[in-house]
């Protein structure tokens, strides 16, 4: 049952997703054009490389891998945080009360939406790596596959984590969607997908540690781009997996709370 | 004709600051600011923490005198007057059609011209807090007015907003034949974020990025109010004011004819409401 509803719950958001074919290209172009502006923005300084400094190491990375493994990542971010607004589509085309009266498991109905953007996202992924492997030659050196591997699926577990906590503020709140596009700009700013960390204010580094992002980056980055082998990495991948558990967890709870709140308060639909 | 046109010029600008009015939101203020801020923010980092205050000796030549950080707030402060007035026209059809009055709308005789181009005046006049806002942010990140020449910043403004007025006609054309709300806005605004100089002069970025940059007004516009701003003397100014008049001529004509050839077409066809 659990299983039957994350896949209809796929289905249908890729369907709503893809209503043309013409939505591919929007796909790969935003980000396309997101990286360019980024690389851009080092064009008046040194060019060539980024010093990324990570537990006492200082790696040399590419700075067109370094924006464009910043830019794939924080896409897939930006998917999961308004994937976490799928409750307020479902209000606005007003279907969540019957949604939420289903007897699919909450948990389930999430998964589902965010497996759908997963899939959504290697569209962008294949032509993005593509296209900038082969017209921008970016140098990719993976030196351990392992390593790699954990981060992309760390990153995505924490990641769509987080985005499942979204969903209970789209429930309890009409703004839910506003709030998600107002935090991209600001994560965008502190996850280090700018510039390199070391950089940022040292004031504000507690807000850029409560981000997964800020560790998938960092873990992405030097394994794709640096050759890191899992020792390398073995501090971000277990913050990630720390903070997956801990997302994941709230997230149950939240919903929870967030769908008691709007039942007992009669505002599922309006407010 | 002529005064007909005025009022409904008049009508649609009161109509839609009118709403602006009632549905204020302090945080649809902060949405559209975080943008800029955040790439002021940026921009200060790399400067300051990255690479230390030391720009390449190509930045130098090609900006002159003028600071890096006043550079970013220039073309930051056009951005925001972009999006905030650009693409409010780009969504008027759709949000006519979302709301059920497009029918309503096309079945008046009111010049179609004319009612888009009081909704773009009112964007303009709620643009301009965030104009102004991003400019004061940006003196907190470093920015300097070194030379103003007010007649330049304000022909600059007005011919960029006229051309936006045109490319606003052609994404309502786009969004009336393709149900589309954000992608085609959003992906003109990125186009227009990364070829126009807003955050690198044009001369630094590669050659195919160049040529891009040629055909879109804003390129123009950001190098005249960088002129008007920083007196930077080496832009000829008058050349990139003319080009922008006629990016704007043709933008408006292919524009206009766009929204009547199509209008013409969903009637014909019936799909104006539905699809």
């Amino acid at each position: 049952m659990f299983l039957r509803v994350v896949l209809a719950e796929m289905k249908k958001n890729i369907k709503q997703y893809f209503f043309t074919s013409r939505v591919l290209f929007w796909t790969l172009a935003l980000p396309l054009g997101n990286g360019l502006y980024f690389y851009f923005l080092y064009l008046p300084f040194e060019k060539g490389s980024v010093n990324l400094e990570f537990n006492a190491s200082i790696f040399t990375l590419d700075l067109t891998g370094f924006t464009l493994i910043g830019q794939l990542l924080y896409s897939f971010f930006t998917m999961m945080l308004l994937a976490g607004v799928a409750f307020f589509s479902e209000r606005w085309q007003g279907t969540l009360e019957t949604v939420l009266l289903s007897p699919a498991n909450r948990i389930a109905l999430l998964l589902g939406m965010a497996l759908a953007n997963a899939l959504n996202y290697m569209w962008l992924l294949m032509g993005v790596m593509f296209s900038w492997m082969i017209f921008l030659n970016v140098p990719v050196f993976i030196g351990d596959f392992l390593a790699f591997f954990a981060s992309v699926l760390l990153s995505y577990l924490s990641i769509v984590a987080l985005g499942m906590c979204f969903e209970a503020l789209c429930i309890h709140s009409r703004r839910g969607h506003m709030y998600a596009n107002m935090l991209q700009e600001p994560i965008m700013f502190f996850s280090g997908l700018i510039f390199p960390l070391q950089s940022m204010p040292r004031a504000l580094l507690p807000i850029s540690y409560l981000l997964p992002l800020t560790f998938g980056l960092i873990s992405v980055r030097l394994t794709v781009l640096g050759g890191a082998s899992i020792f390398d990495v073995a501090v971000p991948l277990g913050i990630l997996a720390s903070m997956a558990i801990v997302f994941f967890a709230l997230a149950i709870w939240l919903i929870g709370y967030a769908e008691r709140s709007a039942k007992a308060e009669a505002t599922l639909t309006q407010f | 004709m002529g005064f007909h046109s005025l009022r409904v010029v008049v009508a649609a600008a009161k109509f839609n600051l009118l709403i602006t009015l009632r549905f204020f939101s302090g945080t649809a203020i902060a949405l559209r600011l975080f943008a800029p801020i955040m790439t002021l923010g940026s921009a200060w980092v790399l400067y300051n923490q990255v690479y230390r205050g030391v720009l390449s000796p190509e930045f130098g030549s090609v900006v002159g005198s003028s600071g890096y950080l006043s550079f970013i707030a220039i073309g930051n402060a056009f951005y925001v007057f972009v999006f905030s007035a650009a693409f409010v026209v780009g969504r008027v059809m759709f949000w006519e059609r979302a709301t059920g009055t497009i029918e309503a709308t096309f079945l008046t005789p009111m010049n179609r011209l004319a009612y888009m181009a009081g909704i773009m005046v009112a964007a303009a006049l709620n643009s301009l807090i965030d104009f102004i806002a991003v400019f004061l942010i940006g003196i907190l990140f470093g920015f300097q007015v070194t030379s103003l020449n007010a007649p330049l910043f304000i022909s600059s403004l007005l011919l960029t907003a006229c051309a936006l007025f045109g490319i606003g006609l052609m994404v309502n054309g786009i969004t009336l034949t393709f149900r589309d709300r954000t992608t085609t806005s959003n992906t003109l605004m990125i186009l227009f974020m990364v070829f126009s100089g807003i955050v690198c002069p044009l001369e630094l970025m590669p050659q195919w990025a160049q040529i891009i940059s040629k055909f879109l007004p804003l390129t123009y516009g950001i190098k005249a109010m960088r002129a008007s701003l920083l007196g930077t003397a080496a832009y000829d100014v008058m050349f990139d004011l003319t080009i922008l008049g006629f990016l704007g001529i043709v933008y408006i004509g292919i524009g206009a004819l766009m929204l009547k050839l199509i209008e013409r077409n969903l009637k014909k066809k019936a799909l104006l409401s539905v699809f």
